[in-house]
């Protein structure tokens, strides 16, 4: 205990005496530029009350964790984001993986599969990119080879995929789950389906408008969770990670967050369903990027706010709606080119400042990553620093130790203040889909894009091998995929389309026009129709054909 | 006298959208005094007919999708089909590995910029190689 009149005097004491000692800078502030002290004494965090403000992991506010045991129950899920070439290279790959003691799967699609465009489309020349940055998953006989032989039945799969495709690729992984007779109330899994990842994180091709992008969304969130078709599935999964990528801060990345959850629960509750219907099932994607104990203070602060947002607006009944349930991904933004095994580092202290902040499961980047996807050698390097955290440095045998740090729960304080202020900053704007309409977020991006070039470029961030401590070296060999991919699939498909009755195919495709002409859920007929052999590309093409193209406002 | 500003043709070839990078050039040139036009995602055909009838000097795009190769020797066949392959100065910038610079100017590209480029050295190269038969507008 202390007496805080005789602590005060003290830190003054202390503070006249430290003035005469110079510092490295004029002034110190957090990456989201909250100003810093130089020390945190019991006086910053005062007026913080321990059992309304921090309280215990598995309880409100859950500053301290979203369960009461947190990893001394059961350790993060170690997933990796994964997929390349063909679906039998990135099935070779997840075995691989598997066996070396990866606990969930993520796949990681191309571009063709992301835009909802065949390989064999008329539009000239985009069988360069197949297999390219991901795995092309174009029918179900793609899906069915890329878990051919994993234990899908035990261990989660997340499909990343966003609301272009999302809807088709998903329905063609149920199709697999039932034909390998996996009952749906047991499957486990996680569609991303976040509309921002494909609006500001990475531009469409051929996007369909914000609006019918939410309407996606929310069919499968509807179908999955409030319908109970697939109860086990997380059918959204908000990813700040990807925008965060874009050089905004961590007060914007988690406002983002919050407001596009806000967009989907409105969105559900104006068909009629009540928020218990289906909040209890939302998951998040964070980034954990370089400021340390910023990152670990803003995980805190997401799972406090969260809570609040539901309080205060929505009061579900169940527990499990009002806690922040979140994935990470180490800041593939933060990698270099140059130097690469300085890459294995940075992703270390990022993958700790995760599990510090209490993450239901992690990817951790590979250290070849910011020039190609990864290799063998540093896939398995990534899954290793994972072990490593997990088990030999007993970080995860006490739940939130970095909890009731006098710095880390001032930060926390800050920057829940300063999360809400953008919070309500976006929705003032309107909300997710006005501000993505009018431009805002695009310009709020940009703005971003911008900062951060000058803060690497002046050198006032510091980003080692680039703007210091630059060696000449021996550029490191990349992982290439495979060449023959676009005619492996190519063949894969038509093949496909020779041997599906097409009569059924057509037939079924009509229902899903009539079905989007009625703003109905485009699901229960997707069950059907890519089970029957239907492409990602000709049910996205659907969509573009109902619905019409959205003339994205990058520049305005 | 006034010195002609120098016109820059920006776009993202295929359908990968990574488009930090491709924006952030687009800022730090017009910066540097140069003329930008983003043109999105466009095929190459229609970029050279746009280079042409714009009178750029320099045609640049970003590449994300480790399709770089792809897509720099289809510029050049576009380019060359069409005669004006010394008409414009090629740029070529993405999550590039290091390996690749050499093979990318063999197939085409006059500049190439991978991860950790300092935009004042894409500006200079500008500067410092415009192409030598610039098209002389009518």
């Amino acid at each position: 205990m202390y007496d805080s009149k005789k602590l005060a005097e003290e830190r003054e004491k202390w503070l006249a005496h430290s003035a005469g000692w110079q510092e490295r800078k004029e002034e110190f502030k957090s990456d989201a530029g909250i100003p810093l002290k130089s020390l945190y004494t019991p006086l910053d965090v005062q007026d913080i009350d321990y059992l309304g403000e921090i309280g215990f992991p598995g309880m409100p506010p859950y500053a301290r964790g979203v369960y009461p045991s947190m990893y001394r129950g059961r350790l993060w899920t170690i997933r990796m984001f994964s997929g390349f070439g063909t679906p039998e290279e990135t099935n070779e790959r997840w075995k691989m993986l598997y066996q070396e003691g990866e606990t969930g799967f993520s796949a990681a699609v191309d571009s063709l599969t992301f835009a909802g465009v065949d390989p064999d489309d008329p539009v000239d020349w985009l069988e360069v990119e197949v297999g390219k940055e991901g795995v092309p998953l174009y029918s179900i006989r793609g899906v069915e080879v890329m878990v051919d032989g994993l234990p899908i039945d035990k261990m989660s799969v997340a499909l990343v995929v966003e609301p272009l495709t999302s809807t088709a690729v998903t329905s063609m992984y149920f199709n697999v789950a039932r034909k390998r007779g996996i009952s749906m109330d047991n499957l486990r899994g996680t569609t991303q389906n976040d509309i921002l990842t494909m609006t500001i994180g990475y531009v469409p091709w051929r996007s369909l408008k914000p609006d019918d992008l939410l309407k996606l969304a929310c069919d499968l969130i509807e179908f999955c969770t409030a319908r109970g078709e697939a109860p086990k599935w997380n059918p959204i999964n908000f990813t700040t990670y990807n925008y965060r990528e874009g050089g905004i801060d961590a007060v914007q990345e988690i406002a983002l967050g919050m407001a596009n959850a806000v967009a989907h629960i409105e969105e559900m509750l104006s068909r009629g369903w009540k928020v218990d219907d289906f909040v209890f099932r939302f998951a998040f994607h964070l980034a954990a990027h370089r400021n340390f104990f910023e990152e670990v203070a803003k995980y805190r602060a997401a799972r406090k706010l969260w809570y609040r947002l539901m309080k205060e607006r929505y009061k579900p009944e169940d527990p499990l709606s009002y806690q922040f349930r979140f994935h990470v991904q180490t800041a593939g933004s933060s990698l270099t080119a140059q130097q690469p095994m300085v890459n294995i580092i940075r992703t270390a202290y990022q993958a700790l400042e995760a599990s510090l902040g209490g993450c239901q499961s992690l990817h951790t980047n590979s250290f070849d990553e910011a020039v190609c996807l990864p290799g063998e050698e540093s896939v398995r390097l990534a899954v290793r620093t994972q072990q490593l955290l997990q088990e030999e440095t007993g970080i995860a045998d006490v739940i939130d130790p970095l909890g009731g740090s006098y710095y880390v729960e001032a930060l926390t304080e800050e920057l829940e203040h300063r999360i809400w202020e953008y919070f309500e900053k976006i929705e003032s704007e309107g909300g997710i889909v006005e501000a993505l309409k009018s431009g805002w977020l695009y310009r709020e991006m940009g703005k971003a894009f911008e900062r951060r070039r000058r803060a690497v470029e002046s050198g006032e961030e510091a980003v080692i091998g680039v703007n210091r401590y630059v060696v000449e070296e021996e550029p490191h060999p990349p992982f290439r995929t495979n060449p023959r991919a676009a005619e492996i699939e190519v063949e894969r498909l038509t093949k496909l389309r020779a041997e599906r009755d097409n009569q059924k195919v057509e037939k079924l495709k009509d229902e899903l026009r009539r079905v989007c002409e009625k703003r109905e859920n485009v699901m229960p007929v997707l069950m059907e129709l890519t089970r029957e052999g239907a492409s990602t590309g000709e049910v996205t093409n659907i969509y573009r054909e109902m619905w019409g193209l959205w003339d994205v406002p990058i520049m305005a | 006298m006034e010195q002609k500003k120098i016109r820059v043709l920006l776009f993202k070839p295929g359908i990968d959208g990574h488009w930090r990078g491709i924006v952030t050039i687009a800022g730090a040139l017009t910066e540097a005094g140069m003329e930008v036009i983003f043109a999105g995602f466009k095929s190459v055909e229609v970029i050279v007919d746009s280079a042409i009838d714009e009178d750029v000097d320099v045609i640049g795009y970003s590449v994300h999708s480790g399709a770089q190769h792809a897509w720099t020797c289809k510029l050049k066949q576009v380019l060359e089909e069409k005669g004006v392959r010394d008409s414009f100065l090629i740029i070529v910038g993405g999550a590039i590995p290091l390996v690749d610079h050499e093979t990318l100017k063999k197939e085409g590209a006059d500049g190439v910029f991978s991860p950790g480029t300092n935009t004042a050295d894409v500006v200079s190269f500008i500067r410092e190689n415009l192409p030598k038969s610039p098209i002389i507008a009518d």
